[in-house]
């Protein structure tokens, strides 16, 4: 019997609105602070009243910032590009290997595959700077340095893991059974995997895709050491707004809230292939 | 002609031998049933000749060709599995359309083969739903139509009756036959039911332990069981077994119930002296009058009917417990003292020590198997 | 006379009755069970014979009606206080305990002497057949094991009333007719009052005096096995009792000239002299327009063709089971099922005459459902 008494339902609702507010606030203040001035940011005590500016956001669209000391050329556009290139790229090479890959994973149980499954997984759990450094030698020796070939093969570090592991799970869950019943109808074991096994892990996969790229897009420490101005994407390039005359609050909020729209607006689009992966498990068989 | 034939089969995983040298035959037509309890093998082996699983050793031929390095995709088998495995993202249409499909048939021969079985196993109406909209007995349908619409050479049946309800488990049973009749298919029927087993097999190889312990028609089966083992698992209630050691005196061989004197077979002579269990069927013992020759005291315990029938527990004076079953509607005692009669005609001697059936000498041994 | 053991009156069990879609799961339901009687709730899932066990327990609620045991209302009492025993559907064994600890726990917590509880417990095991899984633990032993052990824990009570949900589903068939023999034997012997639900007919069959077919939150029919089989109240009853089930056929009275004739909506007519059904049945079945007639497996007399009767039909399976044959033919539009406690000679693919005798004829109203005659005789 789940008669939860009065008492009960407003305590919970309050502890909601709690982390709601813990954990939106800070998206909330950066929105604010995005259509002020840095004297306004500054002001102390900090203030939820101000006149509005769209300053920054034309600053970061031009390319020209004008800041106390004079005027600096910065190049937030083609950060913004770079972000979408190498993440696109890095999600769809990452599939493109790592959906196979999870399938034999999940059907295919070899001495070993274990161990190799595993040791993939391991690639996400070393710290970034650990394996950067030699990369960065390397790349120079190979001309694979500030390439964009270059980063998104060190991208499948993050990505192909992440993928691997998530929709190897959803091609665990589909039933042997119902791939063998349509390979017995007279399909090859290609046509099973096409008509069977991806479209029945295809919210999985999207899943595991939009995470991939979240995580891609976030990256930060190897687009920093291996790629020069032109190649690195927004996470990076927000360092530039760290001036010899001070630090572009301002700008900073607003590269930000464009950095990180297109990963909110996929994540909320998303969410219906995330419950439909999860509740997969009910219609099988 | 055999259309599968099975020499040697060997199966093992890991440690464990599922299959452990199955040799099987059926011709063509036929249905031949996998009877055993869960974990004789009965499912490893359908899958094997699918081909979705691959022997350790031995031979699977199908229509006289070996099938070894033949994927499943080229066997022309059909097979429908116990949970179903519909493909839950396609209607029930393209579910039974999927061995039309493969066969790259034009779009009027696959919507023509549908139709025909759909009609066959009135499904005919709910083609165009996807699978989480069928009930479970539509499901169950729509996985034997599946199964059936590429006109296989061989049928394979995974107990596909095991997840329905008991009325539409009983019209399927009746119905089937007709079904594989007007198909041709050779069937291999998987079961751990044995009315269904009797039912449905031309023959029924029992199945224990990844061996086949008998093989034979269901008369040979119930009648002439090879062993207790399997005396216990054809009919309902189960065979009543009781401990004897046969004797002789000048009339012949004979064993005692509660000190009363039961001829048997003279052929059994040779189990005089032998430990042995007697068999019964709850049906081969009737209620007579006292005072009848042969007639054995009992305390009536409980009545409890069964189906079309009225099962009786009865007690003797040694505290020894008696299933008696007779056609409900009959009249018997229901309480109290009362006397039963055995036909030991319809005895069955069983070795204790090794569970097998002694067969009366002078007899042809009309049982096969690896019971041997 | 005294009032029965347990009553229930116009009992209601309605879920979620504040939303949009209430489920009225109960509806008016009035039972009563006598001491020492066994009573089975049969019927398919969802019919409510689940929420009236649970509310006769004290799980669920009563949304309105009253419950009465020992003539004291009970429906309001916790359900530690109602002295009633309740064993689970599943094993619900306690897992850190042994078969025996768990057989044993109702007792101990009765403070009752160690050498009755021994007594009891090997009493129980014998019965069961669970004397040598005595020491085990309930994870290294099998399900129909399990079932077993659990179903020992409720019997080893003594309390006023005992309730089984689905007490011997996964049960070894090997074991099942003997066990219920000796469990029937057991709560006679001692008097015990039972309830149990299950969906099992042949369960029920077998165990109960007195079986409540529920169906769609509302009682069938509660009789005796016997009464069920052979005077359904309705045309649910008479087709949901009995394996194999009763065959049924659409129909149309005609009467005249000293004879009954039920036409088939298929074209067979059945012909009968008048008197084979009592005066007032015939006028309901002519008044009614559509009937359906009903007749079971075992009353369907098979012979060669020509020979049973005028009506044919043509064999579509013929199923020996060892102590029974079951005969399926193409009749009347549908699947005709006759029983023969012999071995039947028909093949598949001949023709047959069938006979169905007026006195084995259920006639129901084909509108209501509601049964109009037994054998000849009003329902």
């Amino acid at each position: 019997m789940d008669h939860a008494s009065r008492l009960e339902r407003i305590l919970r609702g309050i502890a909601i609105a709690a982390m709601v507010l813990f954990f939106m606030f800070p998206i909330f203040w950066i929105l604010l602070m995005s259509f002020q001035t840095n004297e306004t940011i500054l002001r102390n005590p900090p203030s939820m009243a101000f006149a509005p500016t769209l300053s920054n956001y034309a600053a970061l669209l031009t390319g020209r910032l004008d800041t106390a000391a004079g005027t600096l050329d910065i190049d937030f556009m083609q950060n913004l590009k770079n972000s979408v290139i190498l993440s696109v790229f890095s999600v769809a090479v990452a599939l493109l290997l790592g959906v196979p890959a999870a399938y034999a994973f999940a059907r295919h149980k070899f001495r070993g595959s274990e161990d190799i499954a595993f040791t993939l997984l391991s690639f996400r759990f070393a710290p970034p700077l650990l394996v950067v450094l030699p990369l960065a030698l390397y790349f120079q020796d190979i001309g694979l340095a500030d390439t964009y070939i270059g980063l998104i093969w060190v991208y499948q570090l993050i990505c192909l893991p992440l993928i691997l592991w998530i929709v190897r799970g959803y091609f665990e869950d589909i039933s042997p059974d119902v791939e063998y019943a349509y390979r017995i109808a007279g399909h090859s074991w290609f046509a099973t995997f096409r008509r069977i096994a991806l479209p029945l892990a295809g919210p999985g996969i999207a899943a595991a895709g939009l995470l991939a790229f979240i995580f891609a897009w976030n990256n930060f420490v190897f687009a920093l050491v291996l790629g020069s101005a032109d190649k690195q994407p927004v996470t990076v390039g927000a360092l530039a707004f760290v001036t010899a005359s001070g630090i572009q609050y301002g700008q900073i909020a607003a590269a930000v809230v464009l950095s990180i729209a297109p990963t909110l607006a996929l994540a909320i689009y998303a969410q219906r292939y995330l419950v439909e992966g999860l509740s997969l498990g009910a219609v099988k068989g | 002609m055999a259309v599968i034939e099975l020499s040697d089969i060997v199966k093992r995983f890991k440690d464990a031998t599922v299959l452990d040298g199955i040799s099987l035959s059926a011709d063509e037509g036929e249905t031949l049933v996998l009877f055993g309890p869960s974990g004789a093998g009965k499912t490893v082996l359908l899958r094997l000749i699918a081909g979705v699983v691959e022997p350790d050793a031995g031979n699977v031929r199908l229509g006289g060709r070996d099938m070894r390095d033949v994927p499943p995709e080229a066997r022309n088998v059909g097979m429908a599995f116990q949970n179903f495995a519909l493909f839950p993202h396609m209607t029930a249409y393209d579910n039974i359309a999927s061995p039309l499909a493969a066969r790259r048939s034009a779009a009027e021969r696959v919507r023509e083969g549908v139709e025909r079985v759909a009609r066959l196993l009135k499904i005919d109406h709910v083609l165009h739903h996807s699978p989480r909209a069928l009930s479970n007995g539509q499901k169950q349908r729509t996985a034997l139509a599946r199964a059936l619409a590429g006109s296989p050479a061989v049928l394979l049946l995974d107990d596909p009756l095991r997840n329905v309800d008991a009325k539409l488990r009983f019209e399927m049973r009746l119905e089937l036959p007709r079904l594989l009749a007007a198909e041709r298919a050779t069937t291999l029927y998987v079961t751990q039911d044995y009315r269904e087993a009797m039912a449905l097999g031309d023959r029924i190889a029992v199945m224990l332990r990844g061996r086949i312990a008998q093989l034979g028609t269901p008369e040979e089966i119930y009648l002439a069981p090879a062993s207790l083992e399997i005396a216990r698992l054809f009919g309902d209630p189960t065979i009543n077994v009781l401990d004897v050691t046969p004797e002789r005196d000048a009339e012949g061989p004979f064993v005692r119930l509660s000190r009363l004197r039961a001829p048997i077979d003279p052929g059994l002579d040779r189990a005089v002296g032998r430990p042995c269990a007697l068999g019964l069927r709850p049906e081969a013992i009737r209620f007579v009058e006292a005072g009848q020759r042969g007639a054995i005291p009992v305390t009536i315990e409980a009545e409890t009917p069964l189906n079309e029938k009225t099962v009786t527990l009865a007690t003797t004076a040694r505290g020894r417990e008696i299933l008696v079953s007779r056609p409900s509607g009959t009249s018997a005692p229901t309480e109290g003292l009362a006397h039963i009669a055995v036909d030991s005609a319809h005895a069955l001697l069983f070795d204790r020590e090794t569970g097998l059936r002694i067969l009366p000498e002078g007899k042809r041994a009309d049982v096969r198997g690896a019971a041997a | 006379m005294n009032e029965p053991l347990l009553v229930l009156e116009r009992v209601d069990k309605v879920y979620d009755p504040d939303s949009a879609h209430p489920v009225r799961a109960v509806q008016g339901l009035d039972m009563r069970v006598h001491a020492g009687e066994i009573v089975a709730l049969l019927g398919s899932s969802g019919c409510g014979k689940t929420s009236t066990l649970r509310m006769i327990a004290g799980f669920e609620e009563v949304t309105a009606g009253s419950i009465r045991l020992k003539g004291r209302e009970i429906h309001r009492l916790a359900p530690a206080r109602r002295g009633v025993a309740m064993a689970f559907e599943g094993y619900s064994l306690y897992p850190p305990l042994t078969v025996r600890e768990n057989i044993a726990f109702a007792l101990k917590s009765a403070r009752l002497k160690r050498e009755e509880v021994d007594r009891r417990v090997r009493e129980i095991a014998h019965l069961l057949e669970i004397e040598d899984i005595l020491e085990r633990y309930p994870s290294s032993i099998s399900g129909g094991q399990q079932q077993r052990a659990s179903l020992g824990r409720a019997l080893i009570r003594h309390a006023d009333l005992h309730l089984l949900d689905e007490p011997m589903g996964q049960l070894e068939p090997q074991l099942r007719a003997l066990l219920r023999g000796r469990i029937k034997h057991h709560v006679k012997e001692r008097g015990l009052t039972a309830i149990l639900v299950t969906h099992d007919q042949t369960e029920a069959n077998a165990l109960a005096d007195r079986i409540a077919v529920m169906e769609g939150g509302v009682l069938q029919q509660f009789a005796t096995p016997a009464a069920l089989k052979e005077a359904p109240a309705n045309l649910f009853t008479g087709t949901f009792i009995g394996e194999p089930p009763m065959n049924v056929f659409a129909a149309e009275a005609r009467g005249g000239s000293g004879r009954l004739r039920l036409r088939l909506d298929h074209g067979s007519e059945l012909d009968y002299p008048e008197d084979a059904f009592e005066a007032g049945v015939r006028a309901r079945m002519l008044e009614c327009r559509r009937i359906v007639l009903g007749v079971r497996p075992h009353a369907v007399s098979v012979a060669a063709e020509g020979h049973a009767g005028p009506l044919r039909a043509r064999v579509t399976a013929n199923q020996w089971l060892g102590d029974q044959t079951h005969i399926a033919a193409e009749f009347a539009g549908g699947l005709l099922v006759a029983v023969e406690h012999h071995r039947a000679a028909v093949r598949p693919g001949e023709t047959i005459g069938i006979a169905f005798a007026a006195d084995d004829l259920h006639v129901f109203d084909a509108e209501s459902g509601a049964a109009l005659s037994h054998g000849g005789r009003a329902a």
